[in-house]
């Protein structure tokens, strides 16, 4: 298993060398040049200032060097080891040698972008980490009741039902729910935007009642403020995960090892929940591989829609900005994610079919 | 599934529809399309986006700011007439010559394809040539009529073309957007283009992108994945490869990264192109997959060795047997391309400001500043859910109707 982690970490490399170069070569690819962005800061400057300002930057960010010293620069940044360079300080006073990766610096926040993706990855991730447990414990549950009775109302109503949801743009879906239940206008239960109120750096940890009013908390306000982002980036995967779930429970009920186990005189419960259950899981595992990258997307329309500075609304904000540096780094770190992720789900898809071993 | 998509033949025994009179099995595609078909939810689909489609194709027709006929100075005349664009013209043209096409008999099915495919580039590129409509303000005739100077006016039902920005009703203390009302059945957006028509023309949008973009996926698969599973080895290794790097980022980031390449004027030919450049990805595998299945067969082993050329044992002999899985993977992926690009458009980086977009009308819903929109929010994200699920259904009944199996457990 060991030996099989190592091989398919290694295989990233080149995958994600040929990410950061294809996105590089689109962003090369961009008319203006990459200092159409800066250009758009400097306003009402001298001619000659402005030359100045645009040539000083164009040395900072080597954007004078010809398109493949730029790419390795740029990957000469994110190496843990590599080549000095001005500014750099390495141990002694060789020319190569380790050093802490970092990710250029944003071309329009003039900030390292390490820094904005470590306040941004989080967000995402967490967002995903609650997504993932509430769309397969939906889905499982109303998979196994489908199936159990098959061909009766519900049934009927959840498989329709599913495949509407699952058509459901995101997007329409966040507008919907910000508009109808986040509007002062219409129901103000939800609130409209961000991961937390402004005074929530104040408040208790858990819900409190000082002096006879109730006072929310951090934790639920947190709660609070993820109910609307969280139920549109789940609903499409459970729609699509719980049709999954009732096929391949309706399949092992009637395969051999079911009846085996019904003539055996197990109750319909413990076939179902013993023998039945754990294998149909198994295909859901499979599939988590094939939604994860769907999820990273569709939580970048959320963060868009309710205002949250996750990864995906930094990225449009690069794109706006055509931050070539940013835009780099979030392909690179999206791809790492997902990446990694889709290890992840093949390692627990071996844990959970002892049958498939990766030797 | 293997044994099915391998032998198509063999696959009119499996599957039974309900009126066989005949005892000659239908071709294997008219089988499929006649399952799909018998279900009420594709049926369904079919129904809405046939709907879509008049409404793409007569959309001239259907709204417009230039009346249908008038009489002025006791002439009749027809300011319709002068001002249609070419897309007007040519959608209509194409729409009779493929109807005809249908009907004919004699046509083997790739002709009519091939026909078709010529007549688009013919008569679109005549029609962008010699169509130029003058740049008349759309209130012309409003104002003529309520100056009393037309005798008689026959109009469209809806009498505002999409971008006809009502200048003539402009009024300062009952801005745009207006809800909706007896003149304007969807309101009006925040610059003042009436909303039914901006959704009739967004449909031409809406079909565009489905099938273009799909299309232009659905080719690059093929090649791709069908280079991949016919050569394997080194060539397999190296495709999986770049499938794997295209794949790894979100789509919708690698929509974002292309979009972010190309100046902020986009068309919406760029759109399509950039929606099939980063969607091919599946289309390939599924190609891949079903070459790598076929490509031991005898039937293929006999063209190689027949001495016809690769083209021919890829594209006549392997490809036909591995359409189905990638039949259904094309109505998904209409579907697919159609919510990106109201994704894009949605976010701002679509179609060009202007243009009539299901998805940019949805931004406009919050980003117009005044706080929730409801007309602008409800009925463009009911168009663009209603269209995905008619293409998802339709994917689903392809998709049952190929596999037997999982026909026989649900």
């Amino acid at each position: 298993m060991l030996n099989y982690i190592i091989r398919r970490l290694l295989l990233m490399i080149p995958t994600i060398i040929g990410i950061t170069l294809l996105v590089f070569l689109v962003m090369a690819m961009s008319p203006g040049g990459l200092t159409a962005g800066i250009r758009g800061q400097e306003g009402n400057m001298r001619p000659d200032q402005r030359k100045k300002i645009e040539e000083y930057y164009k040395k900072r960010y080597g954007l004078d060097q010809p398109l493949y010293r730029q790419y390795l620069r740029w990957l000469n940044h994110v190496l843990p080891f590599g080549a000095k360079e001005a500014g750099e300080g390495f141990p002694r006073k060789w020319p190569v040698g380790l050093k802490s990766p970092d990710l250029g610096e944003s071309l329009m926040r003039h900030r390292p972008v390490i820094d904005v993706v470590a306040e941004a990855l989080p967000v995402t991730i967490l967002l995903n980490l609650i997504t993932v447990p509430v769309i397969y414990a939906i889905s499982i549950t109303a998979g196994i009741y489908a199936a159990r009775r098959r061909g009766n109302s519900f049934d009927v109503a959840w498989g329709t039902t599913s495949l509407a949801l699952w058509s459901i743009p995101t997007m329409w879906a966040g507008v919907m729910f910000l508009g109808l239940f986040a509007n002062r206008d219409v129901i103000n239960i939800f609130p409209a935007s961000g991961l937390h109120d402004t005074l929530a750096e104040q408040m208790r940890f858990l819900p409190s009642w000082p002096g006879g009013v109730f006072a929310r908390g951090w934790l639920l306000d947190f709660a609070w403020h993820l109910t609307l982002p969280i139920i549109c980036l789940t609903y499409g995967g459970f729609a699509f995960m719980s049709k999954l779930m009732r096929a391949s429970v309706l399949e092992n009920l009637s395969a051999d090892f079911a009846r085996t186990a019904r003539a055996k005189g197990l109750t319909d419960r413990a076939v179902l929940f013993r023998h039945v259950l754990s294998n149909s899981v198994l295909p859901l595992i499979t599939v988590a591989a094939g939604i994860l990258p769907g999820l990273l997307g569709g939580s970048l329309i959320v963060e868009s829609i309710f205002s949250i500075n996750g990864m995906g609304r930094l990225m449009i904000d690069a794109i706006f900005q055509k931050d070539r540096e940013l835009v780099m780094s979030e392909a690179f770190v999206i791809g790492i994610v997902s990446l990694v992720s889709l290890l992840v789900a093949d390692l627990c898809y071996a844990a959970a079919d002892p049958r498939v071993t990766y030797e | 599934m293997s044994n099915f998509a391998a032998t198509p033949a063999d696959a009119g025994t499996d599957v039974q529809f309900p009126t066989s009179n005949v005892d000659v099995p239908l071709p294997w595609l008219a089988q499929v399309w006649k399952q799909s078909i018998s279900q009420r939810a594709a049926r369904f689909g079919l129904a809405w986006i046939s709907v879509v489609a008049f409404c793409a194709i007569f959309a001239p027709l259907l709204a417009n700011s230039f009346p249908i006929a008038i009489k002025m100075n006791g002439r009749w005349s027809s300011p319709f007439l002068h001002q249609l664009t070419a897309t007007d013209v040519t959608l209509p043209i194409l729409t009779l010559l493929c109807g005809i096409l249908c009907f004919v008999r004699r046509i083997g099915f790739l002709s009519k394809i091939y026909t078709m495919l010529i007549a688009t580039v013919i008569v679109g590129s005549l029609a962008f040539i010699f169509i130029r409509p003058p740049n008349t303000p759309r209130e012309t005739y409003r104002l003529l009529e309520r100056a009393g100077r037309l005798q008689s006016v026959v109009r469209t039902p809806i009498p505002y073309t999409f971008d006809d920005r009502l200048y003539d009703q402009f009024s300062a203390d009952h801005p745009h957007p207006w809800a909706p009302s007896h003149d304007h059945w969807m309101g009006t957006e925040k610059f003042g283009a009436d909303i039914t028509s901006q959704m009739i023309y967004a449909c031409r949008i809406a079909m565009a992108i489905g099938f273009i973009s799909t299309g232009i996926s659905v080719l690059i698969g093929i090649v791709f994945g069908g280079l991949m599973g016919y050569f394997v080895g080194i060539v397999d290794l190296l495709g999986m490869r770049v499938i794997e790097i295209v794949g790894a980022i979100p789509t919708i980031y690698l929509l974002l990264i292309f979009v972010a390449a190309f100046p902020d004027y986009r068309s919406i030919y760029l759109i399509m192109a950039i929606i099939g450049l980063t969607s091919w990805t599946g289309d390939a595998r599924f190609v891949r997959a079903e070459f790598l299945k076929l490509r031991n067969q005898e039937f293929v082993h006999a063209a190689i060795a027949a001495g016809l050329p690769l083209r021919s044992v890829l594209f006549k002999h392997l490809l036909p047997n591995a359409l189905a899985p990638l039949l259904v993977s094309a109505s998904f992926g209409i579907a697919g391309a159609i919510l990106s690009e109201s994704t894009l458009s949605f976010l701002g980086l679509g179609i060009p400001v202007g243009d009539a977009s299901w998805g940019a009308l949805l931004n406009e819903a919050v980003s117009a500043g005044g706080g929730f929109i409801w007309w602008l929010a409800t009925y463009p994200g009911l168009a663009i859910f209603l269209t995905v699920l008619s293409y998802n259904f339709i994917g689903e009944a392809v998709r049952d109707a190929l596999d037997p199996k999982l026909r026989e457990r649900s």
